[in-house]
């Protein structure tokens, strides 16, 4: 018995087997160097443009804007790459493709850039890594076959698991030292002693919020305001993928009445066909003809 | 392609060639500094006031100590057009971090942090640094001011030798042992990355691995393909990893919490620094002053009263990290370290070179004439938004006690050489 579905989605598909081994092909050129460094790349920009210096350097790493920001910022891509992904192809990876994607192109930035060109240490501009958050959002959109709970559970999720995973990564720059008298965090003193000419430390945005209650805790404080903006945030993208993925084309009825068909995946079909009475240039006798096609 | 088309090419060709070919010939020198001279005269003049600074050694090898020191004035006539200093840090102008700092204090205060200075206030900064990254370096006192930006102080050249593979920046640590920055967590997070990418594209492979694209858009464009492609296995697998990522996150939180029992989170507060302020007998209004453009000249006419009780000459003028001395300048304040591209021996000239007398006023002409007032791009005052100089007159005692007053006024270009006469 076969693990997957796989016989039965190629037999449902139609394609005859050269078209199977052709729609391979289409996967391989389609997915790596279109989808994956298309969404590493712009996400990347988007990423550093909205929250870059939270990410880079391990003294803006706060309990109040880095919590809140950073899945804020984290969640708007995988919202509209997660619409189109499943709503054509039922693929939930979204998430995750545009988080490890973001992850690859900020490691080339950590590489090339900030460690070979600047010669900053590694440790000093360690981004977080929320594909662990990406996960239980795929997850959730897969098992609940719906992205309104996806929003509103698989998000809150998303954004509250940020900080407990980021913790992994830089608990350690929290100890304590004294220096000159005066007690610093570890993180605070590798933002001192690596001089940042452009960067002064007046630039950095940390702890001047008032997400400041129920006894200093801080940062879930700052996390559950995060999952709520994240919730909204994620909405707004998903719709936004909408709006950018979808496809639909005019067709002309056979009373000549035109009428716009929303899902473009159904031309070419035969319950396009059907439904149709025929589609000019498949051989099938009609009278629909495709007036205008619009992306 | 017809011969025309060949031709075309061969000639687009050949000049893209030539221009790469140029490159090879033309002086490719690294640029070295840090745009200092870009800054517009009026921001270096009349914003940060540096004077004493002072690079030592300025030979050290990887891993040894050094030190950046120096006063800075902030100078009373600070320009509209620029952010006031509520919230400053003294800073290193450097090509990345080729030193690391170990200790900055102003005025003995630790500066951390950024905090407020006072406008006529004079301030003393030590910063110690770690020599770091080998090569010939420029280096700059810095004072960024929020809303406004760096304002570079005057540039000296430091050398490191060595090898970078040595350097430790050893930081010790309150509960007890030290940890290199350059290399701690460094281990830790490149596990969790690694082991996060691990799933996250296997989670894609698991995927990938079956037809993704065209084959499930046609197949979901027909009845019932939504639920064919509900597969069962992708179900358990998605429990699996849902189950699987939360007790990762949930272990890799706890241990790191008893790992590190005591935390403490990033430091916001701000250093409130007392300021001092100069001291001089003297008196000095200024009267007049123009700047000669081709003469590149600042000429000054200033009414200067000698309130001490010693006679007081006129030795230096500094403005923007530059100076311009005369004899007595230079036997009173001549540091032979200080780099001689941004100092002039020869740059100051009085009309009457006497000593100011105790109780006398004089109205005092001063010249300022070097070729470094145009290749410090500080005759560009013509295009700022204020016309006005600032700077640090200074006199001396016949003890060697020095007096410094803090001078600024409007300023007249002169543009042409008749009309200067």
């Amino acid at each position: 018995m076969a693990l997957f579905r796989t016989a039965q989605i190629i037999k449902a598909s139609k394609l005859p087997p050269e078209g199977v081994k052709l729609s391979r092909m289409i996967d391989a050129v389609y997915f790596l160097p279109i989808a994956y460094l298309g969404v590493f790349a712009t996400f990347h920009m988007h990423f550093d443009l909205l929250a870059g210096d939270w990410d880079f350097w391990i003294d803006w790493k706060d309990r109040q804007f880095w919590v809140t920001v950073t899945p804020v910022v984290e969640v708007m891509y995988p919202g509209a790459i997660m619409y189109y992904f499943w709503t054509f192809y039922r693929q939930p990876f979204g998430a995750t493709l545009s988080i490890t994607g973001l992850l690859v192109g900020k490691w080339i930035t950590i590489i090339f850039a900030w460690y070979w060109w600047a010669n900053f240490p590694m440790n000093f501009v360690m981004p977080a890594t929320m594909v662990g958050s990406a996960l239980i959002l795929d997850c959730t959109l897969l098992l609940t076959r719906s992205w309104m709970l996806t929003a509103i559970f698989g998000v809150w999720a998303f954004a509250m698991v940020f900080n407990p995973t980021q913790y992994a990564l830089f608990g350690y720059s929290h100890q304590p030292m004294v220096v000159d008298g005066q007690l610093l965090s570890l993180a605070d003193y590798m933002g001192f002693t690596y001089v940042r000419t452009g960067t002064p430390e007046y630039i950095r945005i940390i702890e001047v919020g008032s997400l400041r209650t129920f006894g200093g805790h801080t940062v879930w404080i700052s996390a559950f305001f995060s999952a709520f903006i994240s919730m909204l945030v994620f909405t707004i993208w998903w719709q936004v993928g909408h709006f950018v993925g979808q496809s639909f084309f005019w067709v002309k009825g056979k009373r000549g009445k035109m009428s716009r068909m929303n899902d473009v995946m159904v031309i070419g079909t035969d319950e396009y066909a059907v439904r149709h009475g025929g589609l000019m240039g498949t051989g099938v006798p009609s009278g629909a003809t495709l007036a205008e096609g619009k992306s | 392609m017809n011969a025309k088309n060949i031709l075309k090419v061969c000639v687009i060709g050949s000049l893209g060639m030539a221009t790469l070919g140029l490159t090879l010939v033309v002086d490719t020198t690294p640029v070295a500094a840090h745009g200092e001279r870009s800054q517009e005269p009026f921001l270096r003049m009349r914003t940060a006031q540096w004077y004493d600074t002072r690079w030592s050694p300025q030979k050290t090898s990887v891993n040894d100590e050094a030190m950046l020191t120096g006063k800075i004035h902030i100078a009373e006539d600070w320009p509209r057009a620029v952010a006031r200093p509520t919230r400053t840090f003294i800073n290193i102008g450097s090509p990345s971090s080729v030193f690391t700092r170990t200790s900055n204090k102003v005025n003995g205060t630790p500066m951390f942090t950024s905090g407020p200075m006072e406008l006529g206030g004079d301030y003393e900064y030590v910063i110690k640094m770690r020599a770091r990254l080998p090569g010939h370096h420029h280096i700059h006192p810095m004072l960024a001011v929020e809303k406004a930006g760096p304002v570079a102080g005057p540039g000296g050249w430091m050398d490191i030798s060595g090898n970078y593979k040595d350097f430790t920046n050893p930081a010790k640590l309150l509960v007890g042992g030290t940890v290199d920055t350059e290399t701690a967590g460094l281990a830790v997070g490149l596990f969790w990355h690694i082991l996060w990418g691990i799933l996250g594209f296997g989670w894609i492979a698991w995927f990938a691995v079956r037809p993704m694209f065209l084959i499930r858009a046609r197949v979901l464009a027909q009845e019932g393909g939504d639920a064919l492609m509900n597969d069962p296995a992708d179900r358990v697998a998605a429990y699996v990893m849902l189950g699987t990522c939360f007790v990762i996150i949930a272990i890799g939180f706890f241990v790191t919490d008893s790992q590190y029992p005591y935390t403490v989170p990033l430091q916001a507060g701000a250093p409130l620094i007392k300021p001092t302020h100069l001291k001089s007998d003297l008196t000095v209004k200024v009267l007049a002053a123009d700047y000669d453009v081709p003469g590149r000249a600042l000429r000054m006419t200033l009414s200067v009263t000698n309130n001490g009780e010693q006679p007081l000459s006129i030795g230096e003028f500094t403005t923007a990290g530059i100076r311009f001395l005369n004899k007595v300048g230079v036997a009173n304040n001549l540091d032979p370290t200080y780099p001689p591209e941004i100092m002039a021996q020869d740059g100051l000239h009085l009309e009457d070179e006497s000593p100011i007398n105790p109780g006398e006023t004089r109205e005092v002409k001063l010249d300022s004439r070097d070729s470094l007032w145009e290749f410090q791009r500080l005759m560009d005052m013509v295009h700022d938004p204020e016309q006005r100089f600032g700077g640090l007159l200074m006199a001396w005692d016949e003890s060697g006690n020095r007096h410094i007053n803090s001078i600024s006024g409007a300023i007249i270009p002169v543009f042409t050489r008749a009309a200067s006469s």
